[in-house]
Order: C-alpha cells, then sequence, then structure tokens
C-alpha cells in the first residue's frame, strides 16, 4: 500500500499547478482556436456561436490594417528590442567594474520595473506632452524647435520605444547581472595577466560565457515587446490615425472595441506563430 | 591604435588611462542615472503641486506651494479608493495563491524521482513562454459564460499564470539547496511526510519564499491587460485600471493622476528595494541550473 502511495505521491504536490495552469493557460490556448473558426462577438458571446469555417481569417488577410500593423509592430519590436539589450548590457557590464556603491546603483536602475507599464505609460505620457510637456520646454530652452512626440504620425512609434525601452531595459539589467555573476572572476585574472586589454578579454572570454543567459533574455524581451500593448493603449490608443497600433493593439481593439472577438483571436494566432518563430530563430542564430 | 598600445606598456601612463576609463564608467552611469530617475522626479514633484501649478509654464522642478491636496483627492475619491482596496485584496490572495501553488509544485520537482518529471518541466517553462495577451479573448469568453466576470477572485486566478511558472521554477531550485538529509533524519525520527516539509524545510527555504512573494506581488500589483479586460466594472476595478478610466472618463487632471502614479509605485518599489540582493541570487540560481 505504501508502495503505491510513494508512486503517487509527487503527483499530489503537483495537482494545483498543473490544474491551474490548464485551465487558465492551456486550455484557453486551444479555445482561442475554437473561437477563430465561429462566429463570436460582444454581442453574441452569451448566445449560441455559428461555425463559420474560414471567414474570419479571410476577412483578416483582406484588412489592409492589419498588415500595417505588422509593420508597426517590426519597427516597436526592433526598436524596443536592439536599445534595451544594448543599454541593458552596457549598465550591468557598467556596474560589474568594481564600481563604489554598485549594489545601491542596481537598486536604483531596476525601479523603473518595479512600477507597472500602464504607470510608466501615463508618466511619459505627461513628459511627451505637446503643449506643458517638460521634453517640448527642454527643447525650447535649448533653442530647438517643439517635436510633435505622440501627435506626428511618423515621430509616434518612437516615442513609445522610448517609453518602452525606459521601463523594459532594467530587467535586461537584472538579467544580465546575474549572468556575469555567475562567471568565474578567476578566468580574468588569468586574461590579464596575458596582458589581454578590458575590451577584448570581455569579447572574447565574457561575451561567449554569457551567451546562454544573452539568449534566454532576447528571446525573452523580443516576445515581451511582440506582445506588449499596454503603453500603446494608454498613451495613443493606437493613433494619431493608426500610426502605433501594434498587432497586439490591433487585436485588442477588433475584440474590445469593435468586439470582434472571433477576428481578435485570428489575430492571437498570428500573435502565436510569430512568437514560436521569434524562439525558434533566435536559437538557432545563437546557440551552438 | 598604436597610441593606446604604449599607454597601456608605461606605467605612469597605465595610472592616466585607469583614471580616465574611471571617469568615463562613472561619467556613463550618471547619466543612465539621470535618464532612470528624471521621469520620477518630475511625477513625484507634479503630485505635490496645485493643479493649477501642475499644468503652469514655465514648468518647475520643484514645487512652488507644495501641497498633499493631490493625495487627498485620490484617497478619497469613492471609486480610486475603492480600487485601491480592490488592488490590495487581489494582490494579496493571488501572491498567497501563487506561493502555496508553486511550493508544493517546486517541492516535487526538487525531491522525488517520477515518471514524466523532464516533460512536465519543459512544460512548465514553455509556458512562461506564451503570451498572457493572447489569452484574454478565451479568457474573457469563458469567464462570461460562467459568470465571473468582474469577480476578484476570477482576477486572483487568472493571474496565476503569469507567476506560477516562474515561482515553481524558483522554489525548486531553493529546495535543492537544502539536504535532503536533513529530511530523511526527521523521517526516521518519526515525522511525517508534511511533519517534516513543516518543521525542516519551509523554514530553511524562507528566502525562497520571500522573493516568490515579493515577485508574484510586483506582477499582481502592476497587471493592466487581464484586468482591464476581466473587471471593468466600478466595484471590481483595481487601481491601474481606475487611473486608466479616470484620464479617459475626465480631462487630464495630472495632479490627482501623479499623484496616483506615486501612490501605485510605493508598495512595490519598497518591496523591491528591500529584497533586491536576494533576486538577483534566486535569479542566478535559477539560471545556473538551467
Amino acid at each position: 500500500m505504501s508502495s503505491i502511495f510513494v508512486k503517487t505521491e509527487p503527483y499530489f504536490f503537483l495537482v494545483p499547478a498543473l490544474a491551474i495552469l490548464l485551465v487558465f493557460l492551456i486550455f484557453p490556448l486551444f479555445w482561442n482556436i475554437y473561437i477563430s473558426f465561429h462566429d463570436v462577438s460582444l454581442i453574441t458571446i452569451l448566445s449560441e456561436w455559428e461555425y463559420v469555417g474560414w471567414t474570419n481569417f479571410i476577412e483578416l488577410f483582406n484588412d489592409p490594417y492589419f498588415y500595417t500593423s505588422l509593420k508597426i509592430t517590426l519597427l516597436f519590436v526592433g526598436g524596443s528590442v536592439a536599445l534595451q539589450f544594448g543599454i541593458g548590457l552596457l549598465i550591468s557590464v557598467l556596474l560589474h567594474q568594481q564600481v563604489r556603491a554598485s549594489g545601491v546603483l542596481r537598486a536604483i536602475f531596476i525601479i523603473p520595473w518595479t512600477i507597472s507599464a500602464v504607470i510608466a505609460a501615463f508618466s511619459f505620457k505627461f513628459i511627451f506632452d505637446d503643449n506643458f510637456g517638460i521634453l517640448n520646454y527642454v527643447l525650447n530652452q535649448l533653442g530647438l524647435q517643439s517635436v510633435g512626440w505622440l501627435s506626428d504620425p511618423n515621430m509616434v512609434i518612437w516615442s513609445l520605444v522610448i517609453a518602452n525601452v525606459w521601463y523594459g531595459t532594467p530587467f535586461t539589467i537584472l538579467f544580465l547581472t546575474a549572468g556575469l555573476l555567475s562567471l568565474n572572476p578567476t578566468i580574468y585574472e588569468a586574461a590579464v595577466m596575458d596582458g589581454a586589454t578590458k575590451l577584448r578579454s570581455f569579447r572574447h572570454i565574457t561575451l561567449p560565457l554569457l551567451r546562454p543567459f544573452i539568449v534566454i533574455n532576447l528571446v525573452l524581451i523580443t516576445m515581451w515587446s511582440v506582445n506588449f500593448f499596454d503603453i500603446q493603449l494608454v498613451m495613443t490608443g493606437g493613433g494619431p490615425l493608426f500610426a502605433s497600433t501594434t498587432a497586439s493593439l490591433y487585436m485588442y481593439r477588433q475584440a474590445f472595441e469593435f468586439g470582434l472577438l472571433s477576428k481578435g483571436a485570428v489575430v492571437g494566432i498570428i500573435l502565436i506563430v510569430i512568437n514560436l518563430s521569434v524562439a525558434l530563430i533566435y536559437l538557432k542564430f545563437l546557440r551552438r | 591604435m598604436m597610441h593606446k598600445k604604449n599607454t597601456i606598456r608605461s606605467g605612469r601612463s597605465l595610472h592616466v588611462s585607469f583614471f580616465a576609463e574611471r571617469t568615463l564608467i562613472y561619467a556613463l552611469i550618471a547619466i543612465f542615472l539621470f535618464i532612470t530617475l528624471s521621469p520620477l522626479v518630475w511625477i513625484l514633484s507634479t503630485s505635490l503641486k496645485p493643479n493649477t501649478e501642475a499644468i503652469s509654464f514655465p514648468p518647475k522642478v520643484m514645487p512652488e506651494e507644495p501641497t498633499l491636496d493631490n493625495y487627498f483627492f485620490v484617497l478619497t475619491d469613492p471609486t480610486l479608493a475603492r480600487s485601491l482596496i480592490n488592488s490590495l485584496i487581489v494582490s494579496i490572495g493571488s501572491t498567497a495563491l501563487s506561493v502555496a501553488v508553486s511550493a508544493l509544485g517546486g517541492y516535487a520537482f526538487a525531491r522525488f524521482d517520477f515518471r514524466g518529471k523532464n516533460i512536465i518541466m519543459s512544460v512548465i517553462l514553455g509556458l512562461f513562454m506564451i503570451p498572457v495577451v493572447i489569452n484574454i479573448i478565451p479568457l474573457y469568453t469563458m469567464l462570461a459564460n460562467v459568470g465571473l466576470l468582474n469577480s476578484l477572485v476570477a482576477l486572483m486566478l487568472t493571474f496565476q499564470i503569469l507567476i506560477v511558472p516562474l515561482n515553481i521554477l524558483l522554489m525548486r531550485n531553493y529546495f535543492e539547496t537544502i539536504p535532503k538529509e536533513l529530511e530523511e533524519a526527521a523521517l526516521i525520527d518519526g515525522c511525517s511526510r508534511l511533519g517534516a516539509l513543516r518543521r525542516i524545510t519551509i523554514p530553511l527555504s524562507m528566502p525562497g519564499f520571500v522573493i516568490a512573494a515579493v515577485l508574484s506581488f510586483r506582477f499582481s500589483w502592476n497587471e493592466f491587460i487581464l484586468p482591464v479586460v476581466l473587471a471593468n466594472r466600478s466595484d471590481s476595478m483595481v487601481f491601474q485600471v481606475a487611473l486608466y478610466q479616470f484620464i479617459s472618463i475626465y480631462r487630464i487632471e495630472w495632479g490627482y493622476l501623479s499623484a496616483g502614479i506615486t501612490l501605485s509605485i510605493i508598495p512595490v518599489l519598497v518591496l523591491m528595494l528591500t529584497f533586491q540582493k536576494q533576486m538577483i541570487r534566486g535569479l542566478t540560481l535559477g539560471a545556473i541550473r538551467e
């Protein structure tokens, strides 16, 4: 009797966690596919759903705004990831150079990550405001022209990238700092003995050893940027016109502003495909 | 290039280049510190200004007549005050649930060998990569059909998917740092498995519990997308959603909003700064294992 108990015991410990993940994470993934093949809107949600085949997919692929949103996603994700990773790596390496009070500095640098994206978005909406935002005021004081940070369709996506970089970079700092701390310091001593300069030992020793951390970090921040729309929703609502509606925000707007849940669900499926491709591409090119 | 090599060779210029390097490092850090902190300082200062001064031109960094009126407004506005309480209830509830559930799961992975262990672990890690955003539409239809929209319990449950995968990993790593022998000794002395857990393992892995709790609280308190979709009625709104509604309904009152922002930052900020060291250690521990 006791041997049976021992064999099933670990599963008892796992049941609560697996049950929650199954109901709220895994099941909805498949449920999303079901919704995408039916006609579901905010109005019909509680009545019977009509099966409509590929209609929702066809409708989406005929919508020029969808392709625009993909293009905007590319700009948003490309800008966010490049800057978050570059700046994050730079700061974590700087803090790793036997800097005084590095613990305190590190704590300060992760502050933006402790607040919510919505709050970060509000703060930047205020700072970027065309009329009484402090950024334009500073530019004017320096003798420069005001910039339509959130009102110029060509500028708006980069303003959102700036906000997202401010908000998201601390995660990279935290993650790469953990990576740097896990490296054995004696390898540097050996490199210095051999007369290697700091930059060279960084390129040839630190970076390769950090590689596993860098890969995971890049995969995570890329996916987060693809799926992220808190900042867009709060700062611009996708505007002006359509200029800051990324695919993720497009999904939200289709579903909850226009009530077209099925069309949103199709966008969700496309987002999953994008996420998977991102992960596979990174793993293929960066892991060896 | 030649010049650079020479400076490294000779002793005196080595000193100079060392000094230059330190200056550069500290200068860069100072610039990034300024960028990190200035938006927050600006918000804090705005929150202390009367509303007329908040949008006055030219803007002043220091409030001329500092006042706590904005905070008073936020804390006495019925919807906002209600939402603060909702946020606290949801965050505490979801933190407790996630720590309990993840500790059990993490313990199973740390202490037992069982069939499918590695597969289940990789599935859980893979789930961490599934964007929760994609699930908002199916979750909305599910909860609508069982009548659980606009309920705080539904928020506590759905928030779990943001946290549980990461916490299971953290807890497993923590339990693994505690020698199995301690527990076995207790078992031999006649303790039950749960008794050994309660008397030995849990007290020793308190730091792990703390990290898991802080992270859970951070994710729950800050989450916006799930609650804005699943609970946006005035009696079930959390604070993040209430602030968002607040700016959509009224003309933006930046003084009030800044006070709300500051209030929403404080709880998590205090927690994270207090446990910053443990968090980095927890992440390192997690990363080494992979």
